[in-house]
């Protein structure tokens, strides 16, 4: 094996799983998961010579995202609409839903559910923050280096993401009790 | 959120903060409802996601799937004849193999062996572990299913150029369970194929060459034993242990010899 290669092995496959996960919140099926992480990895194989600095997984990440905004433009530009985010909850969900491991079926709740589809429904730029901080454990500085913008910006979106997703769960706990879902 | 500290609040929680400000946050905080309320509702949230949101890892399949491109990616310098389609069709045997009913544990097993196997560049090795995989296939293992070798040696004769020994060594723990014709190499060659335990061994033969055999080796998670015998070179493919595997071509290095014997 060269040396890049190894390299390479050791320093990001580590972040592989960080990888799908961020991957799995950001397209819009396991399958489109799955080829926007072996592009990356590719992407990042490409420019690992160029990374300087220590925080791959937040580089990694960046690649991430930014395949898919060159896969969702590529999209668009061949007349293909994405689901619309913001309405189609139930799509939202069972595109989390397709695949999961045997254990989570079983132990799975309507909380759960709730969570996941609500998640999947808030817009990109809110679900991104909140996936990278709360599941990732990523700081405001990584945050930053991942979505490309400047700190306050992460902030600002962080406390709208986490609002967004609090007032829907409280509206859709609402819901339940009129019995109307 | 009214209350124009919820930024700084809220980077208290994160931890993003320093001694000084989280001790002035927390002053704040004792007389303000609004941003205690919010330190509530950030806790829930991060408690909630962290439980139930936690997508785990990426798929063993991917994860070969991208060792594989990695694969593509870094032989480029020095392409194969046909690299490309023969490395693509190798993947979806592979997963055929992978989906196939055989062993799904060994297959599993694989998977982890798979990375942390070195990239491979004598195609022969290549050509073996695919075939190997392709027999896990459903009804792809065996041509002539039989655990007779005088049904199964005659059956050679007439599918493949060469004729290997075939024995059954159900007494030994190898049970002779059928044989096939596999195109390798460039030529038709010999599979006797073994049952031991839960595991599958592709006994692979064909007419020896001037070339060196390579030695054995462990590929993709599978086992490679080569050996020659006669005017026949053969290569014993599983994911079986070391001893088992070596087990088999002991046997049936001494059944080469008792015959060239006669």
């Amino acid at each position: 094996m060269d040396d890049k290669r190894g390299r390479f092995e050791a320093e990001v496959l580590p972040h592989l799983n960080a990888a799908y996960r961020f991957a799995r919140w950001l397209a819009h099926s396991p399958g489109d998961a799955d080829d926007l992480v072996q592009e990356a990895i590719l992407r990042a194989f490409r420019g690992f010579d160029a990374l300087r600095g220590s925080d791959v997984k937040a580089w990694l990440l960046a690649i991430v995202r930014n395949c898919h905004s060159t896969a969702l433009k590529q999209q668009q530009r061949r007349g293909f609409v994405p689901l619309p985010e913001e309405h189609d909850a139930q799509d939202g969900y069972a595109m989390i839903a397709t695949t999961p491991d045997p254990e989570s079926v079983s132990i799975r709740r309507d909380d759960e559910r709730t969570l996941e589809r609500l998640m999947s429904a808030l817009p990109e730029e809110h679900r991104e923050v909140l996936v990278l901080r709360e599941i990732e454990d990523m700081d405001y500085r990584e945050i930053a280096t991942v979505t490309n913008v400047p700190i306050g910006t992460v902030m600002s979106r962080l406390a709208r993401a986490r609002a967004a997703l609090k007032a829907r769960w409280l509206k859709e706990a609402e819901g339940e009790r009129r019995g109307v879902r | 959120m009214g209350c124009a500290e919820s930024l700084r609040v809220q980077a208290y929680f994160d931890g993003e903060v320093d001694a000084v400000s989280a001790a002035d946050i927390e002053r704040h905080t004792e007389h303000c409802a609004e941003c205690r309320a919010l330190l509530q509702d950030l806790e829930q949230t991060r408690t909630a996601i962290r439980r139930d949101l936690t997508l785990g890892r990426a798929p063993p399949e991917l994860r070969v799937r991208i060792m594989r491109a990695l694969d593509q990616e870094t032989a480029v310098k020095t392409p194969r004849p046909n690299g490309w389609g023969r490395s693509t069709w190798r993947t979806r045997a592979f997963w055929a193999g992978a989906l196939g009913g055989v062993g799904s544990a060994a297959v599993a097993a694989t998977l982890a062996f798979f990375l942390l196997s070195p990239s491979l560049t004598n195609p022969l090795l290549d050509d073996l572990v695919d075939a190997h995989v392709r027999s896990l296939m459903p009804s792809h293992l065996i041509d002539v299913v039989s655990t007779d070798q005088h049904t199964v040696k005659p059956w050679f004769a007439g599918h493949t150029d060469v004729s290997p020994v075939v024995a059954d060594f159900a007494q030994q723990g190898y049970r002779l369970i059928g044989g096939r014709a596999d195109y390798l190499d460039h030529q038709r060659s010999a599979v006797v194929v073994y049952q031991h335990g839960p595991h599958v061994i592709n006994v692979f033969s064909w007419a020896a060459s001037q070339r060196a055999l390579p030695n054995n080796t462990t590929r993709n998670g599978y086992h490679m034993a080569f050996w020659k015998a006669g005017d026949l070179e053969y290569s014993a493919v599983s994911d079986t242990g070391w001893d088992e595997l070596l087990g088999l071509v002991r046997l049936l290095q001494d059944l080469s010899a008792r015959d060239a014997r006669q």
